[in-house]
């Protein structure tokens, strides 16, 4: 059941005149008045086009904008976009847009959402981030449908990426959400989603809520989904471009920001993926088209010598976190002449040991995950030195074979994250 | 003649024997009490390490960064260091009651010395190693965020911050015990000044270049650089 006081009298009164909805897609905003306007008519052109019978909600929780982000979210029409729907929705698609009290921040908001959700008894519950640019009607059928056919509970995107683009999820993140969860998902960190009522309610019924992991909810959800037995299931959504108006903070911060969540859900669902066997596929819905490069390009000859650099400057602080074998491993890559490899057998061992030593507090834990970023930074600009020109199908098995490194290293880091 | 330097002898050895008769007593109670002393030390120093292994002392000592200082400066592991300091206190502690029941004159008020400089002695080596432990964590935290700053030379830094804060602690355990006090303060503030006046010197005059690169590269004129543009996520 939804925390009443999560839902305010005035939104209460709204939520009871739209009653029952099908399809419920939720907007969690700050300050996106450049771009939500864009999320918001994409949501109501996909609603009325593939669910033209639906009843729908869009539903804007905001952490409290100055820009004016409330206002154009519920004045948003489709009228003067010239879109053309396939057919005239038989249904208007409600919208409410109300601030949410509490610690700013997707977590809480999504909190707001699912509580809503639960309320209105939504068939279909769909996450939209208001800072993608990219976002098309076409997104909002390919994350409902899973859930309304009932084949999944979760459904994750699926976005096409160049082997420069985003190597935080495809180095790290995937592959050891892979390994310890024992599932091959591609965005572990859901920037948009779809789920079932029930996973809605199960997430609302949490007790997590108040212990920082909605700092990193993305993350979390998904662990909750893959720990839960809830079902899985990815939508191939098209390229994702994120507005370049706001500052955004800057790697070092969210690289902890990732960590600290990573760390948390292992910590979390120990129980789980300490047990879990070999990974298995996750169904994917749509076809993906061909990866197309996004962003800036990585100075990655720059990166290998930062590298070369950094990890002779860490040493004695290495030397409490890794092993013997992999601290000789990760000096003798970093001394190595010519290009830069970091093997990616030594790259699941490094980010295991590195996990340990999280878990058993070697040291400061903002320490122990500071100290990975260099390393990061290594592996990626090894990764590109080797596959940064390569085809979309070579990054591909480049990236299965990354997976499947991290699922051999996990048996042994298991086993000592047990005796620890 | 004779008759009084016979006398002299007897009365000599009459004395000397009284002498022995009194001191005998006290040597014999000098020597059990340290003794029995020693037996305690011995005791108290394996209960201690006992007790310092089961708590996993040395665990602790390695997290926070004082096994390490402890192996660099070739000291024995952190629970039998403590169980020594604990050994040698109770039985000097032992010794000095002992040698002030011989009831000299020159030792009396040692006791009292020592009880007094017991607990100053503790607050100082607790200083110290708040210091070490103080000097280790600004060191690694120095490191990493010089390391991710992309700051040059950041062993330098960071080993600069961890000698500082050393100096500190050392400085201020030596003033808690009252050693050499004067010089002690006198050679720190000197030592501490010169340092700082050097360093605002070379960074200042020698260092400009260097100066220009970190403050551009903390407060850029356009806040982008490769490593910021480049999506991660």
């Amino acid at each position: 059941m939804a925390d009443e006081t999560l839902l305010s009298d005035d939104l209460l009164r709204q939520l009871v005149a739209v009653g029952h909805v099908d399809v419920l897609v939720g907007i969690p905003t700050l300050n996106n008045a450049n771009t939500v306007v864009e999320v918001v008519r994409a949501a109501q052109v996909g609603i009325a086009t593939y669910f033209p019978r639906a009843r729908s909600l869009i539903f804007n929780a905001d952490s409290g904008s100055d820009d004016g982000t409330p206002a154009l979210v519920r004045d948003a029409t489709t009228h003067d976009t010239g879109t053309v729907t396939a057919s005239r929705p038989l249904r208007t698609t409600q919208r409410i847009s109300t601030p949410y009290h509490g610690l700013p921040g997707k977590g809480s908001a999504l909190r707001m959402i699912f509580a809503v959700a639960d309320l209105l008894s939504a068939g279909a519950v769909v996450a939209l981030d208001p800072d993608v640019t990219s976002v098309t009607p076409d997104w909002i059928p390919a994350l409902v449908r899973p859930v309304r056919d009932g084949h999944a509970d979760i459904v994750a995107p699926l976005y096409p990426r160049a082997a420069a683009d985003g190597p935080l999820v495809t180095q790290l993140v995937r592959p050891l959400v892979r390994a310890a969860y024992g599932w091959r998902l591609q965005e572990p960190l859901m920037g948009e989603f779809g789920c079932s009522p029930r996973f809605a309610t199960h997430c609302l019924e949490r007790p997590a809520w108040g212990s920082g992991i909605p700092d990193g909810v993305d993350l979390w959800m998904t662990g909750e989904a893959l720990a839960n037995g809830f079902k899985p299931a990815q939508a191939a959504l098209g390229p994702r471009r994120l507005a370049h108006t706001r500052k955004r903070p800057g790697l070092p911060d969210v690289f902890q920001q990732v960590m600290d969540a990573m760390c948390a859900c292992l910590e979390l669902h120990s129980a789980y993926w300490l047990a879990r066997g070999p990974a298995e596929a996750v169904p994917c819905v749509g076809t993906l088209p061909g990866a197309i490069d996004l962003g800036p390009r990585p100075d990655a000859a720059g990166m290998a010598l930062a590298f070369t650099r950094d990890v002779a400057a860490l040493h004695p602080v290495l030397a409490t976190i890794l092993s013997d074998a992999t601290l000789a491993g990760v000096t003798a890559a970093a001394a190595a002449p010519g290009p830069l490899s970091y093997p990616d057998d030594l790259w699941a061992a490094t980010v295991f040991e590195f996990l340990l030593a999280y878990h058993r507090a070697v040291m400061t834990r903002e320490h122990v995950t500071q100290t990975l970023l260099p390393l990061y930074l290594g592996r990626t600009a090894s990764f590109l030195l080797q596959y940064g020109s390569s085809s979309p199908s070579v990054v591909y098995d480049a990236l299965e074979s990354l997976g499947q490194a991290f699922e051999q290293a996990k048996p042994q880091a298991a086993a000592q994250w047990k005796k620890a | 003649m004779t008759q009084m330097v016979a006398d002299a002898v007897r009365q000599a050895s009459v004395n000397f024997v009284d002498t022995v008769g009194m001191l005998l007593p006290r040597i014999l109670i000098t020597v059990s009490v340290v003794a029995v002393g020693w037996v305690i030390a011995w005791a108290l120093k394996w209960a201690v390490r006992w007790l310092l292994i089961w708590l996993r002392f040395n665990h602790g000592c390695d997290r926070i960064g004082v096994g390490a200082v402890l192996k660099t400066a070739d000291l024995p592991p952190a629970d039998t260091l403590v169980s020594l300091i604990v050994f040698w206190l109770v039985w000097v502690g032992f010794l000095l009651s002992g040698v002030d029941v011989l009831g000299f004159t020159a030792l009396e008020g040692m006791v009292r010395s020592f009880a007094q400089f017991v607990p100053r002695l503790l607050v100082a080596i607790v200083i110290l190693v708040l210091g070490v432990v103080c000097a280790n964590f600004a060191w690694r935290a120095t490191l990493i965020a010089a390391v991710n700053a992309r700051v040059p030379s950041p062993r330098v830094v960071s080993g600069a911050v961890r000698a500082l804060v050393l100096i500190l602690g050392g400085a201020m355990a030596l003033d808690q015990i009252a050693v050499a006090r004067t010089i002690v303060l006198t050679a720190f503030a000197i030592a501490f000044g010169a340092v700082m006046l050097g360093l605002a010197i070379a960074f200042g005059v020698g260092g400009g270049g260097i100066a220009r690169r970190i403050l551009d590269h903390w407060f850029p004129e356009h806040p982008r650089s490769e490593r910021e543009e480049f999506r991660h996520l």
